[in-house]
């Protein structure tokens, strides 16, 4: 039964590169003569097309550990290996979906989604119909010319895919991105976000404190534990996809990983 | 907003409303001069001002002492606004912006400014006269230095506001440094930058009229202190409403400029 879902839950099953790899990353941080070991040796490594979810509580150092793979900061020990080159700060090929609204405020819907390819030098009419799509993946064509401020915070998540989905990340890094989204919403999101991933088949890492979001969304669940932060368990998904937020097997599922998490 | 307010921003009305109070004090100078509450060589009948500001405006020179200079002097002021202001836009922006954005430029600079600033402009007049004479640099260098402060304390206040956030997306997109700066640092600092350029700009004008009032020969501050000394209220009068419309025009000219030349200006401030 078990081989049998799992089968299942792999349809584009081709073969598996290793893409992404977090060697020893330990972090701590310091201040007024104390310090605080806020990641203590993170080992884990993303095949090509993974969607891996980061579950645990707040304060468990989760997105720190983002921010170290996005290289906003580096680790106080350790790697991040992307295509076994050492990450050295931000940059396109790691793209993050904050967890706040950070579009900008000044530019529409579709100026926002450009943004990134306007500095890549490509010409001007390839520009374009990579924004008209983007814009039509997330389902924004209406909403084009209208400014963040004027649109709800689930389109402002589209908006945030959209503008790095066109930058052909080969990691998509997502902080809790639908966290701040009415329940609704939130759902829309994740089957959005399922549909595009299995349609473009980025490498994502998704750190989220939502049991049943991760359970929804993950091939692999790594679930940390604090003081100091750490994987403690590694845990595969094998549900079958498309996943029903209601059938039994989900449920038991999103029990069973409550209870790990409380434990 | 609402419906309603919608239909009173769209009436004729609402366009008139910025001219009903100088509408209402015009009246009311009419009043107290029709009734002689003031002697005239106090506050003399809006009809005299009329006249005295169309010969100076549209008279032939030489028909009277102040005929027809009007557009020498307006030049002449103008052009010690402009170049005094730019002085301290060029200066004061680049640095607010770093000072908002380095925290060693801004303590660096800190005592200094603050202290520079709490000295009142009009006592770098003697100073400034010793330096530069009587003329056109000394009314440029006291522009330039009393508008600098906005500026600058506005552009660093709006470059040190701007959401971190932003610049990390701009960054993981790839742009940063002086592309970020330009892209994402200054029109996120924008309603800030416009702040300080409006109040920059305005206190130019005042420092502008103290500059020219040490003896200049032309200008719109010259020709108030010449027609003081000459006792010709009219003319003090009609200086003084040359001096608010272009201060108010100029205002206006910058905000449209901005606005133009900039998206984050159109949307944000």
């Amino acid at each position: 039964m078990r081989l049998q879902l799992r089968a299942l839950a792999s349809p584009r099953e081709k073969p598996r590169e290793k893409i992404l790899e977090i060697a020893g990353v330990h972090k701590i941080f310091h201040g007024n003569g104390n310090f605080l070991h806020v990641l203590e040796g993170i080992d884990f490594r993303a095949e090509k097309g993974e969607l891996i979810c980061i579950v645990g509580r707040s304060g468990c150092g989760k997105s720190t550990l983002l921010k170290i793979v996005a290289g906003f900061m580096p680790p106080s020990s350790g790697k991040v290996l992307l295509r076994s080159r050492s990450v050295e700060g931000p940059g396109p090929e790691r793209c993050v979906i904050f967890q706040e609204d950070a579009l900008f405020p000044w530019l529409t819907v579709q100026e926002n989604i450009a943004f990134g390819l306007k500095w890549k030098g490509r010409d001007k009419q390839a520009r374009v119909e990579e924004v008209e799509r983007f814009l039509g993946l997330v389902g924004l064509n209406e909403f084009r010319d209208y400014l963040p401020g004027e649109i709800s915070g689930g389109m402002k998540q589209r908006v945030a895919l959209a503008r790095v989905l066109i930058l052909k990340p080969e990691v998509l890094l997502m902080d809790e991105p639908f966290a701040s989204l009415d329940a609704q919403s939130r759902e829309e999101m994740q089957n959005l976000l399922l549909s595009l991933w299995q349609e473009l088949g980025h490498t994502i890492l998704f750190v989220t404190h939502d049991v049943n979001e991760a359970v929804i969304l993950a091939d692999k669940i790594l679930l940390m534990s604090k003081n100091p932060g750490r994987i403690r368990e590694e845990i595969r998904v094998d549900l079958p996809r498309p996943r029903s937020r209601d059938s039994s097997a989900f449920l038991h599922f999103s029990r069973r990983l409550r209870e790990a998490l409380r434990a | 907003m609402t419906g309603h307010e919608m239909d009173i921003r769209h009436g004729g009305a609402w366009r008139l409303l910025p001219g009903v109070i100088p509408a209402l004090f015009i009246l009311a100078w009419i009043v107290v001069s029709a009734a002689s509450l003031i002697p005239t060589y106090l506050l003399p009948h809006p009809l005299e001002i009329a006249k005295s500001g169309y010969t100076y405006i549209l008279g032939q020179s030489g028909e009277g002492p102040y005929a027809g200079r009007f557009l020498i002097d307006s030049g002449q002021s103008l052009l010690r606004v402009g170049c005094g202001f730019a002085a301290a836009v060029a200066f004061g922006l680049p640095l607010g912006i770093v000072s908002g954005r380095l925290p060693v430029v801004q303590r660096l600079m800190s005592t200094t400014v603050n202290a520079l600033r709490a000295v009142p402009g009009i006592t770098w007049l003697p100073l400034a006269m010793v330096w530069f004479g009587i003329g056109v640099r000394t009314t440029v260098f006291l522009v330039a230095l009393a508008a600098f402060f906005p500026v600058y304390l506005n552009a660093a206040a709006g470059a040190r506001q701007v959401n971190p956030v932003l610049l990390q997306a701009g960054a993981m997109m790839g742009v940063r440094r002086v592309r970020g700066t330009f892209a994402i640092l200054l029109p996120g600092a924008m309603p800030h930058l416009m702040t300080g350029l409006r109040l920059g700009l305005g206190i130019s004008w005042a420092y502008l009229v103290l500059g020219e009032l040490t003896g200049v020969s032309n200008g719109l501050g010259a020709v108030i202190m010449d027609a003081r000394m000459l006792g010709r209220i009219d003319m003090i009068v009609v200086g003084i409403i040359i001096i608010a419309v272009i201060g108010r025009l100029s205002d206006s000219l910058l905000q449209a400029g901005m606005r133009f030349f900039f998206k984050s200006a159109r949307r944000m401030a």
